[in-house]
């Protein structure tokens, strides 16, 4: 059996099958990119909170673009040449393609990583808006010290053991509580071992579950029973083992089956026994709140009380001595701050104990205040005033960025931000006045965010606003960034910077009653990365279909071209189809996700 | 279809021709977006520049399929199968974005589900229908 | 069924290992039965969870009955049952799933997928699919992404309970108490429909493309039987639609996984632990309906197309006569598509839309009703004046023209804004939707099992168990579902999982907008709950038929039965490897039926006409075509 046009055209319609299918496959890809350029849109437009425009490095996405426009010639060169019957040729073309997919690959993953890698977090405070500015940054390190309190370490032994990233919750552990129908909570306990150290997690109290049988028997009372030897699943003082919360989870399901099925056996009875009491119309089920039906239930009540083994659903652990647990604060159901006696894990782990002083610790290079503007001007009031009164810039700063205080240098008692801001306003003048000649005016970006290339240009000038109204009339402040290779990814915090290698970013402790949300510049920040990360992850993986399919035929196209190097060509404009249409979509993303 | 040799000598010289293009259209849309004698509309980004990017990236993708995915000659079904995706997605985005700013109104206050008032604590929001400013 | 369809007429083909031949086939006839058989074991599984959910309805305060709970380990009716009743939670979860197995594991794989992949390349005269493999990988795809979705009842997590329609923002906050969250079963859930949607886009890419591409000689589109062109219209509906979904779905799934914000806005809290949850917000819950929807009214389509189309092949047949208005049909069918992209706003009248999107959709949604009208009414006057043969496939076809009628019409209230407020999300919806899903498109399904059986396995079905199945099911269907019509009416919201009871405590005297209390409707809910045991019950002759006939039922004496006229009847029987044993050519249309200038009551599409005959139509001559290399 053989099917008809996989090489040839059918004469009516003008096409062989592959060709029809990936015309059709293109089409749906249309509508489901449309379904995500929809979900951009609507996101966008409709975004309670400024939209984080130009936000990205252009540099790598504009290479990328060079790229599969490269190897969108080169893979229509490659067909040509199968067209022609030249198989060296059709080579070269094919395997430069290939190199351009994974070209781009590679800058992708750069992209990604430095994403992943920074760190933002929005302040939450008092005020009219609950404070919300927005710190970016990347994130210190901590370990903890002899009395099991955080302390900060530098960056380079961020690999030690210990060593966690400085926006852990702390809690002095001394119980934990573990509820028995959870079985996902492995991972968890599986930490809390690797950290107990030399802290032993011993179960609080016997683990008890009366035996079956011996319940029936119905020789001893109920003390006697639960007492029994037999009825022992774990002792007083076992260590905690995921193998031993296995057993205790086993033991618990098996009497909690146990006493489900008495419960249900009784209520099926006494629905036989009102039936046959009262008739079908008396015992219909919507009308069972009678007295009588009451009564029997409290009797069955008393008798199933009996006949029940009642195993406790949750065990303790007593931790001995009580060591510190560092726990990711996207694990923690609820929030906690210092003072609170407990902490509860996603899977209703309790962790009892003291939560210990564990502020977030981040090198700073980026300063947000759009939100709090926003949030300002929807409430009628000033912006600029609200700022002024944010956490961020009126808490005591223990640390300005210097060492090196000359003697009698005039000490203000500005942290080192408020600094940065009131040389932010002094640019910002300069800014208004320059576009004011344009009859333009600054955007809310140029006003309420303060960007790492200007941290870094205020740090230069001493924070002296003067200077920095002097330096800005001279040439911009702002760095486009465009042909700086060093800062591909944004603000690089382990090399120096080219134009100011001695500078450092400014460090930042927040206390953690002000560490509102929080995360790395992942999905989860907000809705522009996630849609840029799904979009363009979606957009990664065409790449790497496309390219396998593809190297397939650069590989193992050489049987298909010596048998009919028609067929080949065929397959090679499908697959370049499918690549161009690759291209199509990241011609529209680039400008959408990098430029606007 | 460019299916003689003669045909395909032709189109090399076409692509190679529409590349350049590319390249230097992607070229403008960056310009237009980072220098500043070429920003339009107000300072910054806004509607006048989204709009001519999208336009630039538009006439850059119709480059793409009338000649590297030779749509400017090519079998009606095809047209037909791929206007289909099109006109459907644009369907998709249309009436949604539609719906979207078409929100119940009762007197001078709108209702719909984008803004929820962040400004006071959780428990005291209630659901959704918050005001929207 | 036609397993052993290899051995005769494809001698040329060399023996394929068997699991080869009954597993990993390419052969578009093994992979029909392969859905048929996996979409049939789905359809019993959503059917048993609906009985259960129905029990929890009708008798709220007792125990599940033995011959229900049998079925459940004694560590999972501790876990999902309360002493044996159900809860709300698990009411939940089987509600989610009943309806997420029913649409996108059983009716759409059954009708789309087996009856289009067995017949269609048959009646176009194509040796196979376009594309074999493909074929193969799309069933594979769909039975990983079922098994999936269905191995989260047995997590701890339970399997997903956000409703069929998944939506936001329970859905994406839902079972967020597992660590590992692809463990949970509203990630898997999620998990599993990327794959169907694979699935799917595999499936209908091929069906186009074979449709387009393989067609016999001389078969030109207004030649095409009715049943190719509703899979042709459903091939592209599955196209286009689904990926919208497939979209939100990757976006629902990196809210639940690494926690993005798509769908979720801002100022959520979790009543549970009375905190603000730790997402950025701003999402928007509506853009996953608006996403969900895209695809959710086009399926529609797609689950009622190809019960049509069965339909449509099923009456011409056993009335002798040609299908009434088969060209306004087509047409009606091709609009219907269309259309059906453009009006699924109207699942979300009670989400804040305005009035004037809400008049947009109102419109479309109307319009949508001219073409199922068209399709409806012609199949109707197809029966007048016919010498009807009353053949099993001929009465459940008959039964499907009123019982899809009373859905379709009790559809037009939800088309208005101003009823559908107040008959949304009440039972008239559910009635409405049952009344077209069950003795709509599965009674189409079952005449097409009936009528196709014969030329899948060369036994005809057993004539008595088939009578024994129908007629029982018709009254149950009916005493199912009418009574939601009017319990709906009565306001009877369709999450209750006690029945409404909880509801009388609270407001027996409320009187709804139609005058109506829920506490006089309420005794209905035992009729109804008898009515789909009695139900399940009489699926038992057809499972049984299906069986037997295999190995006891009338032999066939011909390959054409039925008498019919379209081109698949022109296999052997059943169809071997290749389907043909010669090379098929198309002369005239595909319902020529009682023909006077022609001797027997039926004229095949593939019959020479006589050579001392004039040319039946001189103006297409059938093709010469370059054959494959």
């Amino acid at each position: 059996m053989e099917i008809p046009f996989i090489v040839n055209a059918r004469k009516d319609t003008g096409l062989f099958n592959s060709k029809v299918g990936i015309w059709l496959f293109l089409a749906s890809e249309v509508t489901l990119f449309g379904g995500l350029f929809s979900g951009y849109l609507f996101l966008r437009l409709y975004a309670d909170y400024p939209w984080p425009e130009r936000a990205l490095p252009v540099l790598p996405g504009l290479i990328n673009t060079f790229v599969l426009i490269g190897s969108s010639v080169t893979v229509v060169f490659a067909w040509a040449a199968l067209k022609m019957r030249e198989w060296r040729k059709f080579q070269i073309y094919m395997a430069i393609t290939l190199v351009c997919a994974a070209l781009f690959m590679v800058l992708k993953g750069i992209e990604y990583s430095a994403k992943f890698g920074h760190q933002a977090v929005r302040i939450q405070g008092g005020g009219p808006v609950q404070d919300n500015a927005i710190v970016e940054g990347h994130l210190h390190y901590a370990k903890l010290n002899k009395e099991g309190l955080m302390e900060e370490v530098d960056e380079e032994s961020k690999n030690d053991e210990g060593v966690f990233k400085a926006n852990r919750v702390l809690v002095k552990a001394s119980e934990l509580t573990f509820v028995l129908t959870r079985p996902s909570h492995e991972a968890y306990v599986e930490e809390i071992l690797k950290q107990a150290g030399d802290s032993k997690i011993t179960l609080a109290e016997n683990y008890q579950v009366i035996d079956k049988d011996e319940l029936r028997a119905g020789e001893m009372n109920r003390d006697q029973l639960v007492n029994n030897e037999s009825a022992l699943v774990a002792e007083k003082g076992s260590e905690l083992s995921i193998d031993l919360l296995d057993e205790l989870e086993d033991a618990f399901l098996e009497a909690r089956s146990h006493d489900r099925k008495v419960r249900t056996e009784f209520l099926a009875a006494s629905w036989d026994w009102i039936r046959n009491e009262k008739g079908e119309e008396e015992a219909s089920t919507y009308v069972v709140e009678k007295e009588i039906w009451k009564e029997r239930r409290s009797e069955d009540a008393e008798k199933i009380k009996v006949l029940t083994l009642r195993a406790p659903s949750e065990v303790t652990f007593k931790v001995d001595p009580p060591f510190t647990l560092v726990l990711e604060p996207s694990d923690l159901v609820k929030k906690v701050n210092v003072g609170d006696l407990s902490a509860k894990l996603r899977d209703d782990t309790l962790v009892t104990g003291d939560v210990l002083p564990s502020p977030m610790i981040m090198g700073v290079d980026a300063l947000d205040f759009r939100t709090t503007a926003q949030r300002a001007e929807a409430e009628g009031l000033d912006p600029l005033p609200v700022i002024e009164g944010t956490w961020l810039l009126t808490h005591k700063g223990h640390h300005d960025g210097r060492d090196d205080h000359a003697e009698g240098e005039d000490l203000d008692d500005r942290n080192e931000f408020k600094k940065i801001w009131d040389c932010h306003m002094a640019w910002l003048d300069v800014e208004k006045a320059r576009l004011a000649e344009k009859d333009r005016e600054p955007t809310a970006n140029d006003k309420f965010r303060v960007n790492w290339d200007q941290i870094l240009a205020y740090q230069s000038l001493d924070y002296d606003p003067v200077k920095v109204k002097v330096a800005s009339k001279e040439k911009s402040l702002k760095r486009t960034g465009l042909f700086d290779l060093n800062a591909m990814a944004g603000a690089n915090h382990k090399t120096p910077d080219k134009e100011f290698p001695d500078l450092h970013f400014p460090h930042l402790e927040i206390p953690r009653a002000n560490v509102g949300f929080e995360s790395s510049f992942t999905p989860k920040w907000n809705t522009y990365y996630a849609i840029y990360f799904t979009i363009t992850g979606l957009h990664g993986l065409h790449v790497i279909g496309g390219a396998l399919v593809l190297g397939y035929y650069l590989f193992f196209g050489r049987k298909m071209y010596e048998s009919n190097p028609e067929w080949l060509a065929n397959r090679v404009e499908v697959g370049g189809l499918f690549w161009h249409f690759v291209d199509l979509v990241w011609i529209f993303l680039f400008p959408i996700l990098y430029l606007m | 279809m460019a299916d003689s040799i003669e045909e395909v000598k032709k189109a090399k010289k076409l692509y190679m021709f529409i590349g350049t293009l590319l390249f230097f259209f992607t070229v403008i849309t960056v310009m237009v977006a980072t220098v500043e004698w070429l920003d339009f509309g107000d300072h910054g980004f806004d509607g006048v520049d989204a709009t001519i990017g999208l336009c630039i990236a538009a006439f850059k993708a119709s480059l793409v399929m009338l000649i590297f995915m030779h749509l400017n000659h090519e079998r009606p079904l095809i047209y037909f199968v791929y206007i289909l995706g099109l006109v459907m997605a644009f369907f998709c985005m249309w009436l949604i974005g539609w719906s979207k700013s078409d929100p119940i109104q009762f007197g001078n206050e709108t209702y719909s589900d984008g803004f929820y008032d962040l400004s006071k604590p959780a428990t005291e929001v209630h659901g959704h229908g918050a005001k929207e400013n | 069924m036609s397993m052993d369809a290899h051995d005769h007429h494809d001698d040329h083909h060399h023996v394929l290992p068997w699991w080869k031949k009954y597993f990993f086939s390419t052969d578009h006839k093994t992979i029909g039965i392969q859905y048929g058989l996996a979409a049939g074991a789905f359809l019993l599984f959503g059917f048993f969870l609906m009985i259960v959910m129905r029990w929890s309805i009708a008798y709220p305060h007792e125990p599940l009955p033995g011959y229900m709970s049998w079925i459940f380990t004694d560590g999972w009716k501790a876990r999902w049952l309360d002493d044996g009743k159900v809860t709300g939670e698990t009411y939940n979860m089987f509600g989610a799933m009943h309806g997420t197995i029913m649409v996108f594991l059983g009716v759409v794989p059954l009708g789309f997928a087996a009856f289009g992949n067995y017949v269609t390349p048959l009646q176009i005269g194509a040796p196979d699919m376009a594309f074999p493999k493909l074929n193969m990988a799309s069933f594979w795809v769909y039975l990983a992404g079922g098994l999936v979705m269905c191995a989260s009842f047995f997590m701890e997590s339970g399997a997903a309970k956000s409703g069929w329609t998944n939506y936001s923002p329970l859905a994406g906050y839902a079972d967020k108490q597992i660590v590992n969250q692809f463990l949970a079963g509203q990630t898997q859930w999620l998990i599993g429909l990327v794959l169907l949607i694979t699935s799917s886009l595999l499936g209908s890419v091929n069906f186009v493309t074979t449709i387009i591409q393989l067609r016999a000689k001389g078969l030109t589109w207004m030649r095409l039987p009715f049943f190719v062109w509703a899979m042709l219209v459903t091939g592209f509906l599955l196209l286009l639609a689904f990926p919208p979904l497939e979209a939100a779905g990757i976006m629902q799934l990196m809210d639940r996984v690494v926690g993005s914000s798509f769908f979720m806005p801002s100022g959520l809290y979790s009543a549970s632990s009375g905190a603000a949850m730790d997402l950025s917000g701003s999402g928007s819950p509506l853009l996953f309906q608006h996403l969900f929807w895209f695809l959710g009214h086009p399926e529609v389509y797609v689950l009622l197309l190809p019960a049509i189309a069965c339909v449509a092949e099923i009456i011409p047949c056993n009335t002798r006569k040609p299908l009434w208005g088969y060209k306004p049909m087509v047409w009606a069918v091709i609009v219907l598509g269309f259309l059906s992209f453009i009006v699924w706003a109207h699942h979300m009248y009670l989400t804040g839309m305005g009035p004037v999107i809400s008049t947009f959709f109102q419109t479309t949604t109307v319009l949508i009703s001219v073409p199922s009208v068209i399709l409806l009414t012609s199949m109707i006057i197809s029966l007048w004046g016919g010498s009807i043969r009353f053949t099993m496939p001929m009465i459940w076809a008959a039964a499907f023209l009123p019982m899809f009628g009373i859905g379709g019409l009790t559809g037009l209230p939800l088309a208005f804004n101003l009823a559908d407020l107040h008959l949304h999300d009440t039972y008239y919806v559910i009635g409405h939707f049952h009344y077209v899903v069950a003795p709509g498109i599965l009674f189409g399904l079952f005449a097409g099992v009936y009528h196709w059986y014969p030329k899948m396995t060369g036994r005809f079905m057993d004539n008595f168990l088939g009578h024994l199945h129908f007629w029982p099911s018709l009254v149950c269907m009916n005493l199912l579902f009418f009574p939601m019509l009017t319990q709906g009416m009565a306001g009877f919201h369709r999450r209750w999982y006690n029945g409404g009871e909880g509801y009388i405590e609270k407001g027996a005297e409320g009187v709804n907008v139609f005058g109506l209390t829920v506490a006089e409707k309420i005794s209905l809910n035992e009729v109804m709950t008898g009515a789909a045991i009695a139900l399940a019950v009489f699926q038992l002759p057809f499972l049984v038929n299906m069986f037997i006939s295999y190995f006891w039922g009338k032999k066939v004496t011909s390959d054409n039965p039925w008498d019919a006229t379209t081109l698949e009847w022109a296999t052997p029987t059943p169809p071997g490897h290749g389907n043909f044993t010669f090379e098929p050519a198309i002369y005239r249309g595909p319902y020529e039926y009682s023909r006077p200038d022609h001797d027997s009551d039926f004229f095949p599409q593939w019959e020479e006409p006589k050579r001392d005959a004039p040319a039946e139509t001189p103006e297409v001559k059938p093709e010469k075509e370059t054959t494959g290399a």
